[in-house]
């Protein structure tokens, strides 16, 4: 705490985020998916309350009730739209079916299945900001509330565009991408009667991105290698070595272009943000974690596996496999499935969420003190579109 | 535990995010906690231990966060402050006399709530797949230009093919000229004198199968199987008519159009949750069934209108219903079934035949032999 800076800490714990996840689990399973709002919900208590700031936990304050109800409303909102958009492009995709005579024919086919595609992707934006939106409104620290801005349109718009953008530069504009929409939600976030700010240039992320562009390079090479050299080892080999960096370049764009936008962002113009992770540690812990839940989730589905050929032989002698050794087997999928859900929060997601955390500090953090309360936001559909359109992450 | 020293607290008051730091003891009663400012010129309040509530599911070994239950308009009736105890002592005493810790204290009308929500949202979905997606659907397969439709039969019929286990290019079509003859009088003893809203593409397919089906723009394909199953050339003509009868109610294209229309809405609103995809699945198999029933009950409705009118028995229909149907009719009831059950369609059928005696044979022995011999010398699916 010395020069007024808080740190950042994450103190969950496995055995106990483990069990809640796997309790939660059990109880989506068994209620036909609807408890799967009070699991999210459960887990981001834990989660939230977890991580602390010079001292004090975060609380999220969400309920699993106003999560179901405002998922109603979006898959009722979400279904109309939905089937009558598929309706109309198979109409118009029959007229080009299956056998096309002309090219303008293939194309309109092609074109009538990626717009049913399209057609959601609008709600895509529109669920993310909710989402954010409805999350920062049930966060609280120190007992006042986030909150965040009605102005789900804008982002929408403005991310379509976007992403036009960048698709059409090949990625070169990804940068300027995440940086303003990055800045369209931070500058409309607010911390009692504070507000967030994003400062900055979208020019700096290209640092981020530097092994994604080294990843390209080698890609190139290989294809050098190939196409020109006629090498097939030398170009298999680049090949497979450009693929594993851009993978990692990706995750180090993740990672870094956070920690700058982060470190760039400003409360009320007195409190600051110094985010310094590494991609590497976050790679770590990603990777073990991987190995330890791919283990698991190997050695699981091999059992099953096992007992399932067991069962197929004995029916092959004229014993056919009962109800009871079905709802069995189908019961253990679901443990099995459940499982993995609950082990990849507890070594993947907790440990990379808790170095995060720890790679955290905050500048002036005293000036919170004079922070006051804001008034509560009702969130409408509780990001029942981001639910509706299976959106969103571990929590 | 009353009368016990107070103990070092953390304290949000809920309106500034300053941390305030408080001493906490029981009531002198022992009814709750006083709360005392640790401040200069601090005030104290008293929290009743009814109203304490707990923060559950949160992290962090021996801390219990308390708030109180009061009416706002957050999404729970919370107090917005919170008070932070870390004393083990203090922390065992509220937990053992504080009765509502873990009450989760809905609100009046709750329950009123989620059931119309749900009630609104459950009719919302039902009207969309039983009333609007049909009516669309049957809108726009009228409107399907008759060329549009033959050439995406064609390719349904080349579908069934491959699904059949014909290789590439291969054609499984049996045309010997003998077979087809007898096929064509067959159909055109069927739809005498009738106006058919499409021309009728009748064949065979080389294949065991026992099976018949109607694809979209007047394509009807019959298999082997059912040629050689079949004892009379009436049930053959019963099963005709009754694709006959898809086809002009355009049943395919139809339910191709409302299966797109459904088919996303049954996984969006069961989740894509371990459980929920098979669920969605099921939920996907009795919609399409629900729909193919009512189809498949108009088509035998027409069938027997169609024999009727031909002249021809429809005994044969009820034949060909008790025996195959003995065969394969397994334990589903009828409404988890996409084909109503056997021997109620046998029955109807054998009904409808004792009602009109005098009929004749829709084919000679002649003609019914070079039909069931249409595949002779004809490729067969591997």
């Amino acid at each position: 705490m010395s020069q007024g800076n808080g740190t950042v800490r994450y103190d969950g714990e496995r055995g106990a985020l483990f069990k809640l996840a796997m309790k939660t689990g059990l109880l989506t399973v068994v209620t036909l998916g609807i408890y799967r709002f009070w699991a999210k919900t459960r887990i981001r208590k834990y989660v939230w309350s977890a991580a602390s700031l010079d001292g004090d936990r975060f609380e999220y304050t969400g309920t699993g009730l106003e999560k179901l109800l405002g998922f109603l409303i979006a898959v009722v909102f979400l279904a109309i739209y939905l089937g009558i958009v598929q309706l109309l492009l198979t109409f118009v995709g029959l007229g080009f079916s299956l056998e096309p005579q002309s090219q303008w024919e293939v194309i309109a086919q092609i074109l009538s299945i990626y717009i049913s595609f399209f057609a959601i992707v609008p709600f895509l934006f529109f669920a993310t900001y909710r989402a954010q939106r409805y999350k920062l409104a049930r966060t609280r620290f120190r007992g006042i509330r986030f909150g965040m801005d009605n102005a789900a349109g804008g982002y929408v718009w403005r991310a379509i565009v976007h992403w036009i953008l960048t698709i059409l530069t090949l990625g070169i504009l990804l940068p300027r991408q995440t940086f303003w929409l990055g800045k369209y939600m931070t500058d409309r976030s607010h911390y009692g009667d504070a507000r967030f700010e994003q400062g900055g240039r979208w020019q700096d992320l290209y640092g981020a991105m530097k092994h994604v562009f080294i990843a390209i390079v080698i890609l190139v090479l290989a294809a050098v290698a190939g196409g020109v050299l006629n090498s097939g080892v030398l170009a298999a080999v680049l090949g497979v070595v450009g693929y594993i960096w851009l993978i990692v370049g990706f995750v180090a764009y993740g990672v870094q272009s956070w920690a700058y936008m982060t470190s760039n962002m400003t409360l009320d113009g007195k409190v600051g943000f110094i985010a310094t992770p590494a991609t590497g540690q976050v790679l770590k812990r990603f990777i073990l974690g991987g190995l330890i839940v791919g283990l698991i989730a190997a050695v699981g589905f091999a059992a099953l596996a096992a007992i399932f050929a067991g069962t197929m032989q004995m029916a092959a002698y004229g014993m056919g496999p009962g109800i009871a050794t079905i709802v069995v087997m189908a019961v253990a999928y679901l443990l099995l499935i459940v499982a993995l859900g609950a082990l990849s929060l507890v070594f993947i997601t907790q440990p990379i969420t808790a170095y995060l955390c720890e790679r955290l500090e905050v500048q002036n953090v005293r000036a919170l003190d004079a922070v006051h309360q804001r008034a509560a936001d009702k969130g409408a559909d509780a990001e029942g579109f981001a639910d509706a359109l299976d959106m969103g992450g571990a929590f | 535990m009353t009368g016990a020293a107070p103990v070092p607290a953390q304290f949000f008051d809920g309106h500034s995010a300053r941390r305030h730091a408080v001493l906490v003891s029981p009531t002198r009663d022992g009814s709750g906690l006083m709360i005392e400012r640790a401040e200069r010129g601090g005030t104290a309040e008293i929290w009743p231990l009814d109203r304490l509530r707990r923060l559950a599911d949160t992290a962090g070994r021996g801390e219990l966060i308390l708030t109180r239950l009061a009416e706002t308009e957050d999404e729970s009736p919370r107090d917005v402050a919170r008070l932070v105890l870390s004393d083990p002592g203090l922390i065992g005493w509220v937990t053992q006399n504080a009765p509502g810790l873990d009450r989760r204290d809905t609100r009046q009308g709750t329950a009123r709530r989620i059931v119309t929500r749900l009630a609104l949202a459950v009719a919302a979905i039902l009207v969309m797949l039983f009333v609007i997606l049909p009516r669309m659907s049957d809108f726009m397969a009228e409107r399907l230009p008759l060329e549009t439709e033959q050439r995406f039969g064609r390719a349904v019929v080349d579908q069934m093919q491959r699904f059949l286990g014909a290789r590439d290019g291969q054609n499984l079509t049996c045309e010997a000229p003998e077979g087809v003859a007898a096929l064509n009088r067959m159909v055109a003893r069927l739809s005498e004198g009738r106006d058919l809203a499409y021309p009728l593409q009748v064949g065979v397919l080389n294949h065991r199968m026992v099976n018949a089906f109607a694809a979209p723009g007047g394509h009807v394909m019959l298999v082997r199987g059912l040629l050689d199953q079949a004892e009379s050339p009436e049930e053959v003509a019963a099963v005709l008519a009754h694709e006959i009868g898809h086809v002009e109610a355009r049943d395919s294209t139809r339910l191709m159009l409302r299966a797109a229309g459904s088919a996303g809405i049954v996984s969006i609103v069961l989740g894509d949750v371990s459980g929920g995809t098979l669920v969605a699945i099921a939920g996907e198999y009795l919609l399409q069934s629900a729909y193919t029933r009512e189809a498949e009950a108009g088509a035998d409705r027409f069938a027997l209108e169609m024999l009727n009118a031909a002249g021809v028995s429809s005994q044969g229909m009820a034949d060909f219903f008790l025996r195959i149907g003995g065969k394969s009719e397994s334990s589903i009831p009828e409404y988890l079934s996409s084909h109503p059950s056997s021997a109620a369609r046998a029955g109807r059928a054998a009904e409808n035949a004792q009602a009109r005696p005098g009929s004749e044979p829709v084919l000679t022995e002649d003609e019914w032999r070079d039909l069931r011999a249409i595949c002779d010398g004809f490729s067969v699916a591997p």
